[in-house]
């Protein structure tokens, strides 16, 4: 699945854009399966899509419209789903869009997704055989954009202390 | 012809009512609507404090496209700095999101009796009470909203203490760091008592003819990813600049009087990324990405760009880039344009060397050449107008009256806009630009890049004349210069980054006709993108007429013209202003 290093992303949202063009032939965060969480205050983007986490909590769908695919990713049976949202909901780092009554998924473009080719600084990696744990997201509250920028702060966390303890760039 | 004609949301704000209607049809975006409107709907001679002032917000068709850096928004009003036309565009991420809520441009009217803040998700637009954001800085600001509405993904574009204290050269800000800095639009959004513009927008860009559009991105994408700047601008963007100035000679070091700074090593983009550069930070949808971020001790924040990392440093004589790199994070959080605060500080310090004032005339504030008093302190006292503060912020024009005729002398500005950070007897072409831009004296309305370049074909290519390559000829200035105002008109209509329009030369008018014909689904020509832009050149012409312009106004501070560069590699060079701004009337068909 692909993951964001926090310290290359330089939150130009080129992914999203890339996202909403691959499936939509169109441009808006709206469309994008992939959302750049910007905290502005303290220098912070971070990329987040699915990440194809070991607890899968939107697969408790109601209408069991969604299942998992050869590649980990999510498969969304459009004829079941009903538009309730609640994947949307359960997803612990606000991964999963919704629009025109349809959740978004990363469906990893078939398998050569759109927002890492595009990604200017390389941030953007495939992680074929990883299923991290989301469990530590799964207490917070909030709509997707405030979980995204939840889980975004808590990756952010040793970057932040590097930059604080003196690292820099460098010339 | 249309070229496209745009949504508009037309905000009363005395009478708090919203109405929706067309941009004006005769523009191609931004830059173009609001130029327009100004003409239209602004009496002469009014106050720019005043009701019938009026500020307008334009995005354009390309606006949150897959056209790169396609990012900016346009403020135009009057200018309570100049008294002429005046307008300034921000990069980031607000602009696309005004546009994916389906509008095109915001005509602001009359003034509000309490503070308040314009809301848009979508359709939906509401002005709510903001008494409770006011005195907050502009981080605060967008912070607090976020917070309490409960979505940190909304766009807010704000004014920070500056902005409400009327300072005449205040900004307004999105991003945190991204300012529409030029020639005061955050003082009139203060006048209106406006704190912010809060946007949420979800509705899709969707080109007509897709691979005709994609075609024209990916063609300005390889114009960027060739040009033999394009990896220096990723590692150092705008910081890279000082170096290349140096090597020229048009530092102004020590308020320009010496093009050779010599603690350069200190200052530089070198020095900046091994002391407090910590990541790259991106505006919308740009593969340059050529902004940073740093971490000083004393704070942290997006930036500086090169006009405030020299005007804290090279400008003051101060060799501390922590001091600087503080200062624009101070200026950014304020609200207080860069540019302008640190040509005043500069200004005073020279002032104090020639003895026309002490440290006594501005509150006992030490105003030796690299003063970090001075550099820290004196921009919080402009934006709250405490002190001398209160004079400060008035703008060098204006201040110079309290201080005197030898201070008058050694102001930097022109139409009362204060200039960037460079000297333009060593780049004639600048200095062109400075002297007959709309708005004043500023570089950035249409960067004559070409001419730092010594490219000879490409100013063939251009304007039919290779010396126009050459900074320090006067040869074919005229013709650069018209090009430059025009591509830069260009760019803030189709709202994409100068940096990248006219620096890089990645976009001109044969690319951009092709993006819009694939977007819009009918042809639009060169021609018809040419045609509008000479349009918008004259329009601003006629408005800045009409406020009292003359020809006696289109020219430089007196040091360029009659004294010579005193040392370093431009050594001896004047700029004859005179000669360049009759060639360019002849480019434009004027007589004066």
């Amino acid at each position: 699945m692909i993951l964001c290093d926090v310290q290359k992303c330089v939150g130009c949202r080129m992914c999203e854009v890339a996202c909403g063009d691959f499936h939509f032939d169109a441009v808006s965060p709206a469309l994008s399966r992939i959302r750049v969480a910007k905290i502005e205050e303290i220098g912070i983007d971070v990329a987040v899509t699915c990440v194809g986490c070991a607890e899968k909590p939107c697969l408790e769908c109601p209408t069991e419209a969604l299942s998992v695919g050869d590649r980990g990713e999510i498969v969304l049976d459009e004829e079941l789903c009903t538009g309730c949202e609640e994947c949307v909901n359960s997803c612990p780092i606000g991964a999963i869009g919704f629009y025109d009554d349809n959740p978004l998924y990363c469906d990893l473009c078939g398998g050569t997704p759109a927002c890492v080719m595009i990604c200017p600084t390389e941030a953007l990696v495939v992680e074929q055989d990883l299923e991290p744990s989301l469990e530590q997201f799964q207490e917070f509250e909030g709509i997707p954009a405030q979980k995204r920028v939840n889980y975004a702060k808590i990756q952010a966390e040793p970057v932040r202390e590097k930059w604080l303890a003196g690292w820099r760039l460098g010339p | 012809m249309t070229v496209y004609q745009g949504n508009c949301l037309r905000v009363d704000l005395a009478d708090r009512k919203i109405e929706r209607g067309k941009t004006p049809p005769n523009g191609i975006g931004a830059r173009s609507w609001n130029s327009v409107t100004l003409l239209n709907e602004i009496p002469a001679g009014i106050d720019p404090f005043g009701p019938e002032n009026v500020l307008c917000i334009g995005v354009g068709p390309l606006t949150g496209s897959q056209f790169i850096a396609s990012c900016r928004f346009i403020a135009s009003a009057k200018s309570p700095l100049t008294g002429f036309l005046g307008d300034s565009g921000a990069r980031g991420f607000w602009a696309p999101s005004l546009r994916w809520s389906g509008h095109d441009q915001i005509v602001f009217t009359g003034m509000s009796d309490s503070w308040v803040y314009l809301f848009i998700d979508d359709d939906f637009v509401e002005l709510r009470d903001a008494s409770h954001l006011v005195g907050l800085d502009i981080t605060e600001t967008t912070t607090r909203l976020h917070d309490e509405l409960g979505d940190p993904d909304l766009e807010v574009a704000a004014i920070g203490p500056a902005g409400e204290n009327l300072v005449r050269y205040a900004i307004i800000s999105c991003n945190l760091a991204r300012a529409a800095g030029r020639t005061g639009m955050g003082a009139v959004m203060g006048s209106k008592k406006l704190k912010a513009i809060v946007v949420r927008g979800s509705k899709p860009v969707k080109p007509v003819d897709h691979e005709r559009f994609t075609k024209a991105c990916a063609e300005y994408q390889q114009n960027i990813e060739t040009h033999r700047q394009f990896e220096s601008r990723r590692k150092y963007g705008t910081t890279r600049i000082l170096d290349a100035l140096a090597e020229m000679g048009v530092l102004p070091a020590y308020h320009y009087r010496s093009a050779v700074f010599e603690d350069l090593k200190h200052v530089g983009a070198a020095a900046l990324r091994r002391d407090h550069v910590v990541k790259a930070k991106a505006c919308y949808n740009c593969n340059v990405y050529c902004s940073r971020y740093n971490v000083t001790q004393y704070s942290e924040g997006e930036g500086p760009e090169y006009e405030a990392q020299a005007g804290f440093t090279v400008k003051c004589g101060n060799a501390d880039m922590e001091v600087g790199v503080a200062a624009s994070n101070t200026v950014n959080r304020l609200g207080l344009d860069c540019i302008t605060t640190a040509e005043i500080i500069a200004w005073l310090m020279e002032c104090r060397h020639e003895g026309i004032i002490t440290d006594a005339d501005v509150d006992g504030i030490d105003l030796s050449w690299g003063s970090n008093e001075a550099i820290m302190k004196l921009p919080e006292m402009m934006a709250r107008r405490e002190g001398i503060g209160d004079v400060l912020a008035e703008g060098s024009k204006r201040a110079a009256q309290t201080f005197g005729d030898g201070a008058r002398d050694l102001t930097i500005e022109v139409k009362g806009l204060e200039l960037f950070s460079a000297d333009p007897r060593g780049i004639k072409g600048y200095g062109l630009m400075n002297a007959i831009n709309s708005r004043g004296g500023d570089h950035y309305r249409g960067e004559p890049m070409i001419e730092l370049t010594g490219d000879e074909e490409l100013a063939k290519k251009r304007v039919g004349n290779p010396n126009a390559a050459h900074r320090l000829l006067e040869d074919g200035k005229g013709a650069l210069v018209n090009y430059a105002e025009l591509l830069g008109i260009l760019s803030d209509s189709i709202t994409v980054c100068k940096n990248i329009s006219n620096c890089m030369d990645a976009v001109d008018f044969e690319v951009t006709a092709e993006a819009y014909s694939g977007l819009l689904g009918k042809e639009v020509t060169r021609d018809d993108l040419w045609n509008a832009c000479a349009h918008v050149s004259q329009v601003e012409r006629d408005f800045n007429v009409r406020e009292g312009l003359t020809s006696a106004d289109d020219t430089l501070p007196a040091r360029f013209k009659d004294h010579p560069l005193p040392d370093g590699p431009a050594k001896g060079t004047r700029i004859d202003i005179d000669r360049l701004v009759k060639d360019y009337y002849k480019e434009k068909g004027w007589d004066k």
